[in-house]
């Protein structure tokens, strides 16, 4: 089972596409009209980016514009860019107390799962033997199932703890996704990774735990590191947690954000300039990890 | 322990893992489903718990809001599922022309699914505003009457939610089903194109075929991910109006954490984990369980 392996065996630009041969309707076409099919095809690239951007790009501007302004229809009309919706929305909602709050349970939660989740993905990886693809498969089934079946009884196990609107529970409740994704993306990882290495620092004395320590842990730095920015990824996206979970103290990001657009549903500017706050980081993040993030979230769709 | 250590070799690394996930996922699961069997409301002051049996679920079963939502749920699942699949396979199909410039079309593609469900959803919440939205001032440019917006009547919001999934998730399928076309190797299309097969042709009888697996596994996987869909309702109609678009996963939030019927929510999350998991085990038999050795 190779999923999650070497993301740089798909080649992504159009000089490595070049080296090989790709369908091409060009073929199909009689040939006074093939200069007809660039043209066509680039125009519809531009229809798929409008109708998947627009909606974002409506919003930056919006958030860009001021007082009478940000209601009206016609967006270029008068159009003046202007950070006052920024500035002002910062004194008004508590956006650095819910950033704060976001930070300590995403970084909790995903120290957890690493400290958990790598040695069970290097158990699985390194263990052969129908068990240990067994029990990869049920922590990938776990991952899928709907969360609300785990939320309701997580929510009187932690009434009951007392850890409603507390950082613990929402860490631990966070950690249960993280745990399974981390295990089988390192598992992933390690399984691509050869082992000789290993075996080396085997023979030359070391425990497997050395072994593991010492070699393939720091071989693999690459993978913890994306598995962690995708965890933190999916706490700062994470809605359903902080929904039932959190409380005034343990407000998170994105139900916040929530809150605060319901105040100001009227007044576009800042509601807008609120979304715009919520998506940048991550959204630079994303497109720097393009492949992880999207390996991420397929994990199991494409084998190569 | 020094057995156990020997038998199970290294999957004793797994074992901080499962313990946690024994303690917070599967305890609280084996939890649901012992309340499921009772009636029990966190409302109810003297916090009493009667045990029913199966009660709750003939209850369930026989529940037309519990039947209602269940439909919507398999109408949202199966259309948009089904919509994201095509339009990302005809995306996924552009993607993999040989044009310059494609790498940033793609990178640009991942802008939708890396925000947050709940920000997406609040983006389409003022698209569909029936006063300002850009989608309600497109549909008046063009003539077609709105009445309380696409989101306020109940005959328009179920699809305005799909859509909102479509927006967001046709991109990862899009890649997905490119990176797909990608791996093909690339010999059999060539000899196709050598025996005169046409464009379409090689497309239609190689790509294809050597596509449905990449196909089936994300149809499953974002069929799976679609039984959770829960921010986009909750966030941009209540699962309003009326009960139009009160997905099965809103219902049993609905009942469990906002009325506290707990012994009745578990028992309808019960019946969903039932749902989900024979798409699991479809998952399952199309990868194949444990039969692929790394």
């Amino acid at each position: 089972m190779k999923l999650l392996e070497k993301p740089e065996q798909v080649p992504t630009t159009a000089s490595e596409v070049g080296s090989r041969f790709v369908w091409d309707p060009r073929h199909a076409v009689k040939r006074p009209l093939r200069w007809l099919y660039p043209l066509l095809l680039y125009g519809l690239v531009a229809l798929v980016l409008l109708v998947f951007l627009l909606p974002l790009g409506w919003m930056l501007l919006i958030s860009l514009k001021t007082g009478q302004g940000s209601q009206t229809i016609n967006l270029f009309q008068s159009f003046r860019p202007s950070w006052e919706n920024y500035r002002a929305l910062w004194q008004e909602v508590p956006v650095a107390r819910y950033l704060l709050n976001t930070l300590i349970v995403s970084v909790g939660s995903t120290l957890l799962a690493l400290l958990l989740g790598i040695p069970a993905g290097y158990g699985l990886a390194r263990q052969p033997g129908s068990w240990a693809n067994g029990l990869a498969l049920a922590l990938l089934g776990i991952r899928l199932f709907p969360p609300i079946a785990l939320l309701l009884p997580f929510y009187l196990m932690m009434r009951d703890l007392r850890l409603l609107d507390s950082y613990t529970g929402l860490i631990l409740l966070q950690s249960v996704f993280k745990i399974t994704f981390v295990a089988w993306f390192m598992r992933g990882f390690f399984v691509g990774m050869p082992q000789v290495l290993e075996e080396a620092a085997l023979v030359d004395g070391c425990s497997r735990w050395g072994a593991f320590w010492r070699v393939a842990l720091p071989l693999s730095l690459p993978g913890v590191i994306t598995v962690s920015l995708l965890g933190l990824i999916f706490s700062w996206n994470d809605f359903f947690s902080p929904l039932v979970l959190s409380g005034v103290r343990t407000r998170l990001l994105t139900l916040g954000i929530l809150e605060a657009f319901s105040t100001y549903e009227v007044a576009w500017g800042r509601m807008s300039a609120l979304g715009v706050i919520a998506v940048l980081p991550v959204l630079l993040l994303a497109l720097g990890l393009q492949r992880y993030y999207v390996r991420g979230l397929t994990a199991g769709a494409v084998r190569e | 322990m020094g057995k156990l250590l020997k038998r199970w070799g290294l999957l004793t690394w797994t074992l901080p893992a499962l313990a946690f996930l024994l303690a917070f996922a599967l305890y609280p699961l084996g939890y649901a489903l012992v309340i499921s069997l009772f009636r029990y409301r966190l409302t109810d002051p003297t916090g009493s718990r009667a045990f029913v049996g199966l009660q709750n679920y003939l209850q369930a079963l026989q529940d037309p809001q519990v039947l209602g939502s269940l439909g919507n749920t398999l109408l949202f699942v199966g259309v948009a599922s089904g919509l994201e699949l095509i339009l990302g396979l005809g995306i996924a199909v552009l993607l993999d022309q040989r044009l310059p410039g494609m790498a940033w079309v793609r990178a640009l593609l991942l802008t939708p699914m890396a925000l947050a469900p709940v920000v997406a959803a609040l983006v389409w919440r003022a698209l569909y505003n029936p006063d300002f939205g850009l989608v309600s001032q497109l549909l008046r440019g063009l003539g077609i009457p709105l009445g309380r917006g696409l989101v306020g009547e109940a005959h328009t919001a179920l699809w305005a939610l799909i859509w909102v999934d479509i927006w967001q998730w046709t991109p990862l399928l899009a890649i997905t089903l490119f990176a797909g076309l990608q791996s093909q190797p690339p010999e059999l299309l060539q000899a196709a194109q050598l025996d005169g097969a046409n464009g379409w042709q090689g497309f239609r009888y190689i790509s294809l075929p050597l596509l449905r697996p990449v196909l089936t596994v994300a149809l499953l996987l974002r069929a799976m991910e679609l039984f959770k869909i829960f921010d986009s309702v909750f966030v941009i109609t209540g699962g309003g109006p009326g009960r139009a678009t009160e997905v099965l996963n809103y219902h049993i939030f609905k009942v469990g954490l906002t009325f506290f019927d707990v012994g009745y929510g578990a028992a309808l999350s019960v019946l969903l984990m039932g749902i989900v998991s024979v798409f699991l085990a479809l998952y399952g038999w199309v990868v194949g369980w444990g039969d692929r050795a790394p």
